[in-house]
């Protein structure tokens, strides 16, 4: 990295200090928490973000960012492929639904612009019909049947279909018929599929071929992680283009996704009464959940936080481009709005708790903070 | 005048079963009979194929259309089969598979058919009744008042949440208005309005105000304000939601004070507590004020109860979907508990042409007295409707595959009663 670069580093780790300095005081003025010490608990984790983040270099974000967010979801390579094959490997249950969750709503998000119809269900609608397609591969027509809103002309489905093909990385096929069967006209189908690459990994685990037909089948396993990998292994590949990639839009949709699950990775766990109702509400997994302080979702500490660390992300992810894109005013604020009600989607609210599902991820980046703070306060 | 009397329904529904039994059970013995080198010899399905769309036999079109459907696709999947295996497998072998995959559908085939009667006889012992009883009690309890469906929606929402979030949720939202000039009628919940109920569970955790309850002057319930509730909504996407929110809010329990705020309705409160969703707090004034704890669940509980209290009053798409769900739900087990996965035919049943033929009379059956008492008049029969919906029906969520596979091994149990009780 230039000498620039590491300027502008050290002005992020600045502005992240400043952002959790005003987060403290906002939340020592309030306190929203209704179990014993979740404000108390809280407020150390901060200090101690503020404190050790932007020590050596901001080493904490750059091992967070370069080591888990890039390996696991977001592959520094050029090759689809390589790139792909990493993501689909840190999948398990939990996790996937969490990033499903996360992608899904911001695809959504996306594609309310562009179909209203298929709002919250795109991904879904789409396994749906690679699962019915022949030899594993969907036609237009078969998708405007699926995804065609009554009230709108066939050209906004057509649009709407291009920038799912763009969206997801799918490879276009031609078919062309000399003479149709009703018209006796020429007619062109198009057929959409996965990249050769791609359908090399998937062969076996979540494809099938016939080998005497020849066909290409989906396997049980074949679900909408598959998509979402694709999705990401597609972004991170072009990420130095961002035209190919949808613009200032996806930077701040994927820069804000990852912020979240740094944020949410550092949240300090709760320890609670052992009357607690939670305890006893079937839904609450004490295995796999946890509850973390409920003040840090108020609107004016969230926003302060989430902030630089989308700055922060998109610094590390796309250097000065990516951090260019940020800026834009208008696009952040959207943006962050849906983040808002993605964190609703990915916690839990359990008896008024907000409940954290600990998924790999979470565990890894929580892991890397607390290495350092025992580090630390051993050499102290 | 459209004839919609049970035995008219059930007729309909039987007739596209009728004429799938028995063209398996005439290729079963085309098969049985055949020797294996001929078996073998795939060609002789599209010639027997032949022969059998050139008998003339008088039927209307659309059943003789759906035959030579049905019988091409049996032929197809034979051939299929035999290609495959041919070099794995013996002949002999070959032969015995077909044969039990032949046997497994004519034994779905025969419980689809059998699955009521038409003078509803022994109603208590039928599968469709048995059947929807079953999913009636996890999904869409009845009760006498509102509370007593919520407390058995809370216990079952344990394992069927998703199911019951899934079954208020239309594919085809976007033709319901929320704003309804029926005060009475229940919409589907769209994703947006899903959005709305997860802002207002989030509200009321993270920032309620109090507000003296205008019927208890000791108490003080919590409220929010509308406008922080539609703040995340930008460019006013949810401007129709806003505008219609005394209605949404009769749909969740909850009801508007002074015309800015949200607070539960006084009735709700009693239920509210019970369940832990409010805590009782008393201060040092005496008074008591009640503290918000909701989950995830409370709002779509409380949803889905009011649906399933006045069922009389859902909208068309709602009707639709909710039937769809139940009778999808039943063929797709009344499948599953008797075809193998690996069965060559399962596509065909699970196939949009066969769905079609079956599934909406069965969606009109359920909601006859007995069974979900919904407006049946209200099922839609469009073709265009139906792939549509049927299409998403078949994306089914982990949690209705779950409810299938419980289901199946239910009517297993059934089916074993009854033979014993025989």
């Amino acid at each position: 990295m230039s000498g620039i670069h590491d300027i502008e580093w050290e002005k992020l780790l600045k502005e992240f200090s400043k952002s959790v300095d005003k987060s403290i005081n906002k939340l020592e003025e309030r306190d929203i928490d209704n179990l014993p010490g979740a404000k108390e608990a809280l407020i150390a984790r901060l200090t101690a973000m503020r404190d050790y983040f932007p020590q050596n270099n901001g080493e904490l974000f750059i091992k967070s960012i370069n080591e888990k967010i890039q390996n696991t979801f977001f592959p520094k390579t050029k090759d689809l492929g390589d790139a792909f094959e990493l993501i689909l490997k840190s999948r398990s249950h939990d996790q996937d639904f969490i990033i499903n969750e996360l992608i899904n709503g911001f695809i959504s998000s996306r594609s309310k612009a562009m179909a209203s119809n298929v709002q919250g269900t795109v991904i879904d609608r789409l396994v749906e019909a690679f699962s019915k397609g022949p030899d594993f591969q969907i036609v237009d027509h078969q998708f405007y049947a699926m995804f065609s809103d009554p009230n709108k002309a066939r050209k906004y489905v057509k649009e709407s279909l291009q920038t799912l093909v763009d969206l997801f990385g799918l490879e276009a096929k031609e078919l062309v018929v000399e003479k149709d069967k009703r018209k006796s006209e020429q007619k062109i189908y198009t057929f959409y599929t996965f990249p050769e690459k791609i359908l090399e990994i998937l062969e076996g685990d979540y494809v099938d071929t016939d080998e005497e037909l020849g066909e290409k089948r989906i396997s049980e396993k074949f679900d909408k992680t598959v998509f979402i990998s694709l999705f990401l292994a597609n972004l991170s590949v072009h990420r130095d283009d961002l035209k190919k990639i949808g613009g200032v839009y996806t930077v701040n949709g994927i820069s804000s996704i990852f912020a979240l699950i740094i944020l949410l990775s550092f949240l300090p766990k709760l320890d609670i009464d052992e009357i607690n109702p939670i305890l006893r509400d079937p839904t609450y997994n004490p295995e796999k959940m946890s509850v973390i302080p409920k003040s840090w979702m108020m609107k004016e500490i969230l926003l302060d936080l989430l902030e630089p660390i989308i700055k922060i992300v998109a610094y590390r992810l796309g250097g000065g481009e990516w951090l260019k894109a940020i800026e834009t005013s208008e696009i952040k604020k959207k943006i962050h709005n849906q983040i808002r009600f993605l964190i609703k989607d990915v916690n839990k609210w359990i008896l008024g708790e907000l409940c954290r599902v600990d998924i790999p991820i979470f565990v890894e980046i929580g892991a890397i903070f607390a290495e350092v703070i025992v580090e630390t306060s051993s050499e102290d | 005048m459209v004839r919609e009397k049970w035995t008219d329904i059930l007729a309909r529904y039987m007739t596209y079963l009728s004429h799938m039994t028995p063209i398996l059970k005439e290729t079963k013995r085309t098969i049985q009979d055949m020797s294996l080198e001929v078996l073998m010899d795939v060609k002789i399905f599209d010639k027997i194929r032949m022969d059998e769309e050139k008998r003339l036999v008088k039927k209307v079109r659309a059943l003789s259309e759906f035959s030579a459907y049905y019988r091409g696709e049996i032929f197809e999947n034979i051939k299929d089969f035999i290609y495959k295996y041919s070099e794995n497998l013996n002949p002999i072998d070959i032969k015995d598979y077909l044969i039990e995959f032949f046997d497994e559908c004519i034994q779905a085939l025969e419980t689809l058919t059998n699955i009521t009667n038409p003078d509803q006889k022994k109603l208590n012992t039928t599968y469709l009744y048995l059947l929807y009883k079953y999913l009636e009690e996890r999904l869409l309890p009845l009760g006498k008042n509102f509370e007593e469906i919520f407390s058995k929606m809370r216990k079952t929402s344990e394992n069927w949440y998703e199911c019951q979030r899934f079954m208020i949720m239309p594919h085809t939202f976007y033709r319901e208005t929320v704003d309804n000039p029926d005060f009475f009628e229940i919409p589907g919940v769209s994703p947006r309005l899903y959005q709305i109920f997860n802002n207002i569970t989030s509200l009321y955790n993270l920032d309620p105000n109090y507000y003296p309850c205008p019927e208890n002057s000791e108490m003080e319930i919590p409220v929010i304000l509308i406008d922080d509730v539609f703040e995340a909504f930008i460019d006013n996407v949810a401007h129709a939601e806003k505008e219609a929110i005394e209605k949404i809010c009769e749909r969740l329990g909850l009801r508007v004070l002074d015309n800015i705020f949200l607070a539960p309705k006084y009735d709700f409160i009693d239920i509210l507590i019970k369940h832990n969703f409010l805590r009782e707090n008393k201060q040092t004034d005496g008074k008591i004020r009640l503290v918000p704890q909701f989950s995830n669940e409370t709002l779509i509980l409380s949803y889905v109860t009011f649906i399933s209290f006045r069922r009389g009053f859902l909208s068309k798409e709602l009707i639709n979907w909710v039937s769809m769900t139940f009778a999808f739900i039943i063929f797709n087990t009344v499948l599953k508990s008797r075809l193998n996965e690996h069965n060559i035919f399962y596509p065909i049943f699970t196939d949009l042409k066969t769905q079609e033929k079956v599934i909406p009379y069965l969606m009109k059956l359920l909601c006859f007295n007995n069974y979900l008492r919904l407006d049946r008049m209200k099922i839609r029969d469009s073709v265009q409707y139906r792939k549509e919906i049927f299409n998403f029906a078949g994306s089914s969520i982990d949690c209705i595959k779950q409810l299938i596979l419980d289901l199946s091994v239910y009517l297993n149990e059934i089916e074993k009663k009854k033979k014993e009780g025989v």
